[in-house]
């Protein structure tokens, strides 16, 4: 353990000159096991290391965006949503959605959407005792998961939608780009095939683009704490390794979601079935950020207006689209939450939980702000 | 306050007065319009240019790349329907 610098610049300095010598930090470094392998796609379990009679019954699923590399919710040890997860005695399944390559070009909305996802919510509910499994999507992999939970909604034990996108015409920036009228798709996938990440991620620059400057200054003021750049690095790490978006599917998206708004039209469709907000009846938690510039409020909570389901909530936290999720705080406040959600939401044989299973849900520390029943 | 706080506090004013500045730009249909158009005359430039190689390759009587990723995603197909009978064999046997 390298000792502590004092505050200050020139701490911050040698802090980072330090870190030019040993790389770039680990990522994703909770054991997994690849059980499914499909194109370029695989789902992973992450081994549990809970005593078999003290975990939760229904395994759960993580769903990530597309465009971005799935250990976001793995980051680094002691900064990883699914360690903590797995710790608290829940069996952890991830989608890594890996590389699209030239071929992918091909790969439909429904290819991905339906006959990928809907493979991945089949054999991680096949691991647990009652065939259904808790779904979380994150940015893009909830409005994934929302679409196929309307669907396909057998195996889906819960949704939780983690700041994901669902009324377009709330979409802030993004949506107001994608249409407006210069902007061909078509010739945009015509020329490129796959929407290369590059394209992509100037285009989340340009949404701020002082970001990257304020950054740096905040790096500046605070690299000499080993802790923070521990995770500045990573987070950094992870926010330049994406991934190109299959040009079909892209075709899709923004024309029936950012075009259209066809989840908020009812007139979504996934493998030829209808996709209605509707019929989402199982427990479905929308979990939005205060300063989330990627994904506003508003287009988040729509999903809670339109669904069935008594059981809805909304989780209101402060914060940004990634930092929410992957910071300090978020291993305090946002996990454990989510955590006793889908615990209050198991059956209730598990860990000898009565009938009144959201006691465990209510316990909370003080200083977290508690789900809010949805309007 | 020393002079780095002095000066954080600055660039505080400047970058969120600058951001909203930057987000007005961003979405004004006059920066739009073009920048949409660039970017689409670039695409359809693109698109034309690798069309026209692939028709001189395909003259040789040689497979282009569209030929060969239109094959590796049919075989990605296959192999997609095959784990779904696989998984639809289980389930009938299950159901047994």
């Amino acid at each position: 353990m390298p000792p502590r610098r004092p505050p200050g610049i020139l701490s911050s300095l040698m802090a980072l000159a330090e870190r030019v010598r040993t790389g770039p930090p680990k990522v994703g470094q909770t054991p997994a096991d690849e059980v499914w392998r499909e194109n370029k796609w695989r789902l992973l379990r992450y081994r549990p290391t809970v005593a078999k009679a003290d975990r939760w019954r229904t395994p759960i699923l993580l769903v990530p965006s597309l465009i971005n590399r799935y250990y976001v919710l793995d980051l680094a040890p002691g900064r990883s949503f699914v360690e903590h997860l797995v710790a608290a005695g829940h069996d952890v399944f991830i989608i890594d959605w890996g590389t699209p390559t030239a071929e992918d070009r091909f790969l439909t909305f429904d290819d991905i959407c339906h006959r990928y996802l809907g493979r991945a919510v089949r054999k991680t509910a096949a691991f647990g005792p009652d065939g259904v499994c808790h779904v979380l999507g994150y940015c893009l992999g909830g409005t994934l998961a929302t679409i196929y939970t309307a669907a396909e909604p057998a195996h889906v034990a819960s949704l939780v939608a983690l700041a994901a996108p669902i009324d377009f015409d709330h979409g802030g920036i993004l949506a107001t780009w994608t249409r407006s009228p210069g902007f061909d798709i078509d010739a945009l996938i015509d020329g490129f095939g796959n929407v290369p990440w590059p394209l992509m991620q100037a285009s989340f620059h340009m949404l701020k683009p002082t970001a990257n400057l304020a950054k740096l200054v905040g790096l500046l003021d605070r690299a000499w704490d080993d802790e923070f750049l521990d995770g500045f690095l990573a987070t950094e790490r992870w926010g330049n390794d994406n991934v190109s978006f299959p040009g079909e599917c892209y075709r899709r998206y923004i024309g029936d979601l950012y075009r259209d708004n066809a989840l908020m039209r009812d007139t979504m469709r996934l493998g030829g079935k209808p996709a209605r907000l509707g019929d989402i009846d199982c427990p479905t938690l929308a979990v939005t950020f205060g300063h989330d510039h990627i994904v506003p409020t508003a287009a988040a909570t729509a999903l809670l207006d339109r669904i069935s389901s008594p059981d809805k909530a909304q989780l209101h936290l402060s914060g940004g689209h990634v930092g929410a999720v992957v910071s300090r705080k978020a291993a305090a406040g946002l996990w454990p939450q989510l955590s006793r959600w889908w615990a209050a939401r198991d059956t209730d044989a598990a860990r000898g939980l009565g009938d009144d299973a959201s006691d465990d849900v209510d316990a909370e520390p003080a200083a977290a702000p508690a789900a809010t029943p949805a309007p | 306050m020393n002079l780095w706080d002095q000066w954080k506090k600055g660039f505080a004013a400047w970058e969120s007065t600058t951001a909203a500045y930057m987000e007005q730009v961003m979405a004004n249909p006059a920066v739009l319009g073009p920048a949409g158009q660039m970017l689409t005359l670039a695409m359809k430039t693109k698109a034309a240019t690798d069309k026209a190689t692939a028709a001189w390759w395909a003259a040789m009587g040689l497979p282009t790349r569209r030929d060969q990723e239109r094959s590796l995603h049919k075989l990605n197909q296959l192999e997609s329907r095959l784990a779904d009978l696989e998984e639809q064999l289980a389930e009938a046997r299950s159901a047994q």
